[in-house]
């Protein structure tokens, strides 16, 4: 128990990837000072009614809220750029954190776990890349204390839903879920659900069938996450629970928030893959491009080859952390699980590439 | 800048740990469930219709807006929404609303909201109670109804 407290406390390692989760946290930080702007614009809250959780007095005046916003606007942008980031963002969580106690009327769990998860990353050595002023190379090796602390915050919550809908027989009976497709479906359907879908979807036994998945994937991911085996499993189920949830529900931001905060769950190095194209064939210049482009989390290092007798033939071989190789499917499946963008088609691409000589199986690597 | 030393690690974390356990097994304590992360917890829905006490007997307020004396005689006019500004405890004698959050959360916003208005009408010298009539389906259950009052509002 101690060794584990103390492994976790002094845990180093890169923190390339904080950067990116810093940026989308600053994103949706902005989107929020951004709603909260606008709604001031129609008027100040404090001028109807509200239910603050803090003393009335402590609430802020016209003026006093109005400076906090534009604060909150300019602090998401910092942020975002990567200049004074990690002061930027723990004030935005700590102002953040007071309007949400200002009026619980304007309470929302995805806004509460926003700051929360902004909060922690502000303690971590979340501005050393994604900067506007360039990444400070000689700070390549960070804590991951506070990161980790974030990612067990993702599980609380997990935790927190799924069990609460676990100890509610409506939940467990598929009673709010359907009604919930009885209510909401036409959105689904406004939003580009296939209409059939949505029915399918509001049948009593699917409805029954979804709250029991529902539950049992909220659980399984609180734990799921943590385990080196399932990890890209729970990561890719995860992600497509939340898609469907976004698809289906309106959640402000929660989806791009916990899709942010699956990213700290990458393994804290970058480059540890090598993707070898053959620059002599559009095929390889394309695909090494369009990975670089969208390679966020900085998994790959991207190289022409000289065509040898191996990789001959190929357009694109990628070397996985344990020196194995992966081309066709398998090269495509690596690609998937570690591009965000592609992430939802590792699942299948993995499932096909298993039948394939080379394989997926290799989590670790 | 925001450094912390080995020890406050410790601490830090078992202190956001403990903080955040409690705010989410205390969440059945608060109306709302404010700080639980209980996400979708219900698929229910409400009407509201506003009714106000005057001498003893109750009358209906039709899409939250009436005419009350204040203590000069003169005939002024009054509305819900002039103070209540929140979508769903807006929506008066409207078809059922969304109850986000669940039902009791709306519930115990809108009796917070009628004792606001009642603080807030200080030109009805008429008025000794506002009132709500709200019809509910539960996770689309048959419907029920409740009744909730402001405190009295008038000496």
């Amino acid at each position: 128990m101690f060794s584990a407290i103390r492994r976790w406390r002094d845990e180093v390692g890169d923190p390339y990837v904080l950067g990116v989760v810093r940026v989308v946290l600053g994103v949706l930080l902005f989107a929020n000072a951004l709603r909260a702007a606008r709604e001031l614009k129609d008027g100040y809250f404090g001028d109807a009614f509200h239910w603050p959780i803090v003393p009335e007095a402590l609430v802020p005046s016209r003026t006093a809220y109005t400076v906090l916003v534009v604060a909150q606007v300019l602090l998401a942008v910092l942020v975002v750029a990567g200049y004074w980031a990690r002061p930027a963002i723990m004030i935005s969580a700590l102002a953040g954190t007071y309007v949400l106690c200002c009026d619980r009327l304007e309470f929302h769990h995805n806004r509460w776990a926003l700051f929360c998860y902004s909060l922690l990353l502000a303690l971590s050595p979340c501005d050393r890349s994604f900067c506007v002023a360039g990444d400070p190379a000689s700070l390549r090796i960070g804590p991951l204390w506070a990161a980790r602390l974030a990612q067990l915050q993702l599980s609380l919550v997990y935790l927190a839903s799924g069990g609460s809908k676990l100890l509610d027989p409506d939940w467990r009976s598929g009673r709010v879920i359907l009604e919930r497709f009885h209510l909401f479906g036409y959105q689904a359907v406004a939003r580009g659900v296939p209409p059939a879908l949505v029915d399918w979807l509001a049948r009593p036994e699917v409805g029954s069938a979804l709250a029991k998945l529902a539950i049992g994937t909220e659980l399984f991911l609180a734990a799921g996450l943590w385990r080196r085996r399932t990890r890209i499993f729970a990561l890719w189920w995860g992600a497509c629970f939340h898609l469907l949830v976004e698809a289906t529900s309106r959640v402000e931001g929660f989806t791009w928030l916990t899709l942010a905060a699956y990213a700290l769950f990458a393994t804290p190095d970058v480059r540890a893959r090598k993707l070898f194209y053959d620059s002599t064939r559009l095929r390889g210049r394309m695909i090494a491009r369009a990975v670089s482009l969208l390679d966020w989390l900085g998994r790959f290092e991207i190289k022409p080859w000289a065509p040898d007798a191996v990789k001959t033939g190929r357009a694109v071989v990628i070397v996985r952390r344990d020196g194995t190789r992966a081309t066709g499917v398998g090269a495509l499946a690596m690609v998937a699980r570690t591009v965000p963008l592609l992430f939802p088609l590792w699942g299948p691409l993995a499932f096909i590439a298993s039948f394939t000589k080379g394989g997926e199986a290799n989590a670790a690597a | 800048m925001l450094h912390v030393g080995p020890l406050g690690r410790v601490v830090f974390a078992a202190c956001w740990i403990a903080g955040q356990t409690t705010l989410v097994l205390t969440a059945p304590l608060r109306a709302d469930r404010a700080f639980g992360f209980r996400m979708f917890p219900e698929a229910s829905v409400m009407e509201i219709h506003l009714v106000r006490e005057v001498g003893g007997a109750r009358f209906a307020v039709p899409r939250g807006e009436w005419n009350a004396r204040d203590r000069s005689g003169q005939v002024r006019h009054f509305s819900w929404r002039d103070r209540v500004h929140d979508k769903t405890l807006a929506a008066v004698d409207t078809p059922p609303v969304f109850a986000s959050y669940g039902l009791e959360t709306q519930v115990a916003r809108l009796q917070h909201a009628l004792d606001d208005v009642a603080d807030h009408i200080p030109g009805d010298a008429e008025t000794t109670r506002l009132g709500a009539e709200v019809v509910f389906r539960k996770n689309g259950r048959e419907p029920g109804s409740l009744t909730l009052l402001s405190h009295s509002r008038l000496p």
